[in-house]
């Protein structure tokens, strides 16, 4: 059924991007708490611009004016890409999301006290050493609430690719309707492939917040 | 071992340190109390460079504080440093915070770092306690531990910074009990806190801090019976009732 | 540089009225219904909560896509005729954002502590009194933020209706794509547009943030 084929494309994009939007994202909200201005407003005017604009202008920007963007030449070649609106909706889920993984990231670091740090450095730890063993394991167990609902959110998202042809779950809905009118059917079953994915994601970061949990964090 | 000559620091437009001279000798124990916002914390952050400062000098053993060459790190490793919230970290046992910083910052190994932790959890009384997290610790234990940390890194000085206010009243006694040991041992110490019966007891020097200037300094008695100055008194009067 | 975007701007900021209309009528409904949603998740009774907790948790799994879809594809078959993308439209949004708006007000609701209203007791007030003295006057400086970034998120949504065909701003800038062809042009347009319009709402918000937790 068309759906099956959907929903594993929902599940690619939403990993993919996932991946990417972490790595990107907390390099980001790393990068805003340096002390150095010129590192931090790069990170600043990068989360500012994703978060500005909704993700549909940004997949439409990336798939239509992309390519232009790359001259004449190329232009034709990278518009000749066979499944290239997968390969966008992926790089602009990843990017977009990652501007909200750096917002939360900044927010975990920014609430760890500043006597915290200086009761690392007071017995001799150089900064780099404060960071890999004190701040960053306890920012790491801050974040993982919020990233969650930022884990569930790209499943979400995954669903507008579908205005640039994407034959995800959302469009298999729509294009199911469109053959057979049975519309009522397919997008009460696209309803639930969302929740269930939804449970899924809940479900896993819960194992992993329990696998790393501090006592006395509960509830955080 | 510690000279601080003629200190002052502003946060912008805020004088919080006002051209600060005082000396701490090998082995005294010399107590800072004041009302809140007086630069004394600002103060002892200043000693072990956590907090720069624009005019005077620290000298620690021998060291300036403000030097640029100075390697603060290595200072630090001479300093321990206790702090009012305590700041365990959250993720590791009480034994782990302890051996943390020897292992890294003096590259011990880590039977000789756990051995000396649990020396000292037992010095300050909770060897039990070595493998549980700060958030099943009372706040007394929690801040033992604390004291042990700073301990392990075998410093010179040990700077307190209102090490019991965040504590029920049940559980002063217990830490302040490790701070007396500590100072009749020979340690030298600055403690900032509002424990006056602790200050009677081992302080060499007691100082009253106002608005980021040493309003006062005498000796135990002489200070708490015949303050000099009105605004000593007055606090005094607040806090002794 | 923008000469595409001169050219056919009226049709595109045509397109940007739509998109401010269908926020209006969406936050209109939506801050309402949102109002009985809060309401509903923290009543004592089972008739209301286990209801509206059901059509909160769902509504917030799925996406909006899929909601607006459902309504303007499903609603004719259920009904027996055909819908205007529009009404369609703020309706789903209506029934979408009011699941957001509502746990904004529950959390506003619950944040008040308990001290405060215990306080307001003691002092002889009435359970009226207090709620409408000291209760409600702190939750809603507390949920004021939210409400405001939420809104800001129903604006950048109204994109979604894309999906029906309603002629709002990026439907627009997209006809004027394939004609003219000057796609960095066009959604460029469109994304500083929002990015100018949406950074203002977010400072205007941090505005209300700072007053709060100086008043606080």
């Amino acid at each position: 059924m068309y759906l099956l084929q959907g929903i594993w494309v929902t599940i690619k994009l939403g990993l993919i991007g996932w991946a990417m939007a972490l790595s990107l994202g907390v390099l980001i909200g790393t990068i805003r708490i340096s002390p150095w201005r010129w590192l931090s407003s790069i990170g600043t005017a990068y989360v500012e611009i994703f978060r500005n604009i909704p993700f549909m202008v940004q997949l439409f920007f990336w798939y239509y004016a992309g390519p232009m963007i790359f001259g004449e030449s190329l232009q034709y070649r990278i518009n000749a890409i066979i499944g290239l609106n997968y390969y966008v909706a992926i790089i602009a889920l990843g990017m977009y999301t990652a501007s909200r993984v750096a917002e939360h990231t900044r927010a975990g670091f920014a609430a760890i006290s500043r006597d915290h740090h200086h009761a690392a450095l007071s017995t001799g730890l150089t900064h780099p050493q404060m960071y890999r063993y004190v701040i960053i394991p306890y920012a790491l167990r801050i974040i993982i609430p919020p990233l969650t609902t930022e884990f569930l959110t790209i499943f979400k998202n995954s669903s507008i690719a579908m205005t640039i042809g994407v034959l995800e779950t959302t469009f298999m809905s729509y294009k199911i309707d469109s053959e057979t009118f049975h519309g009522l059917e397919s997008t009460t079953g696209a309803c639930l492939i969302y929740l269930g994915l939804g449970l899924a994601v809940v479900k896993l970061m819960g194992t992993l917040e329990s696998r790393l949990k501090i006592p006395g964090m509960i509830g955080r | 071992m510690i000279q601080i000559k003629n200190v002052s620091k502003w946060y912008g437009d805020l004088q919080v340190l006002n051209d600060i001279t005082e000396e701490v000798k090998q082995g005294q124990t010399v107590v800072i109390c004041g009302p809140s916002g007086s630069g004394k914390s600002t103060l002892l952050r200043c000693i072990n460079g956590l907090e720069p400062f624009q005019k005077g000098e620290i000298i620690v053993d021998g060291v300036s504080v403000n030097d640029p060459s100075t390697n603060l790190y290595k200072l630090r490793t001479e300093i321990g440093m206790v702090f009012q919230r305590f700041e365990l970290y959250p993720h590791m046992t009480a034994l782990q915070n302890i051996t943390l910083a020897p292992m890294k910052a003096r590259n011990k190994p880590r039977r000789e770092a756990e051995a000396k932790a649990m020396e000292l959890l037992q010095r300050v009384g909770i060897p039990e306690k070595a493998h549980e997290y700060p958030a099943n610790l009372s706040g007394g234990q929690q801040q033992r531990v604390a004291i042990a940390r700073s301990l392990a890194m075998e410093p010179k000085i040990m700077m307190f910074d209102e090490p019991t206010s965040a504590l029920d009243p049940e559980m002063i006694k217990e830490v302040l009990d490790v701070m007396i040991d500590l100072s009749k041992g020979g340690m030298t110490m600055i403690v900032v806190t509002h424990e006056m019966g602790f200050a009677r007891e081992v302080a060499d020097e007691i100082i009253f801090m106002d608005e980021g200037t040493i309003v006062e300094r005498g000796t135990d008695i002489s200070f708490f019976q015949n303050p000099k100055s009105p605004r000593t008194k007055e606090f005094l009067d607040k806090i002794l009732m | 540089m923008f000469d595409a975007v001169g050219r056919n701007l009226p049709f595109l900021m045509g397109g940007f009225w739509v998109t401010v209309k269908l926020m209006f009528f969406a936050l209109a409904g939506g801050i309402p219904l949102g109002i009985l949603v809060g309401l509903g998740r923290i009543s004592r009774n089972k008739w209301v909560y286990y209801p509206v907790t059901f059509y909160v948790n769902v509504i917030r799994n799925i996406p909006l896509i899929l909601v607006i879809f459902w309504f303007y594809f499903v609603m004719p078959i259920i009904i027996g005729r055909p819908l205007d993308p529009f009404p369609s439209a703020v309706i789903s949004f209506i029934i979408f954002e009011a699941t957001y708006f509502g746990e904004i007000i529950r959390a506003g609701y619950q944040s008040v502590s308990k001290g405060q209203i215990e306080a307001g007791y003691s002092t002889g007030l009435t359970y009226v009194q207090t709620t409408r003295w000291i209760l409600i006057p702190i939750a809603l400086r507390r949920m004021l933020p939210s409400m405001i970034t939420q809104s800001i998120v129903t604006y950048q949504d109204t994109c979604l209706a894309f999906v029906i065909g309603l002629p709002e701003f990026i439907r627009r800038a997209r006809i004027v794509d394939t004609m003219e062809v000057r796609s960095i042009q066009l959604f460029g347009f469109v994304a500083i547009v929002f990015f100018i319009t949406c950074y203002i709402g977010s400072v205007i918000s941090r505005r209300f943030e700072v007053k709060e937790k100086e008043g606080g």
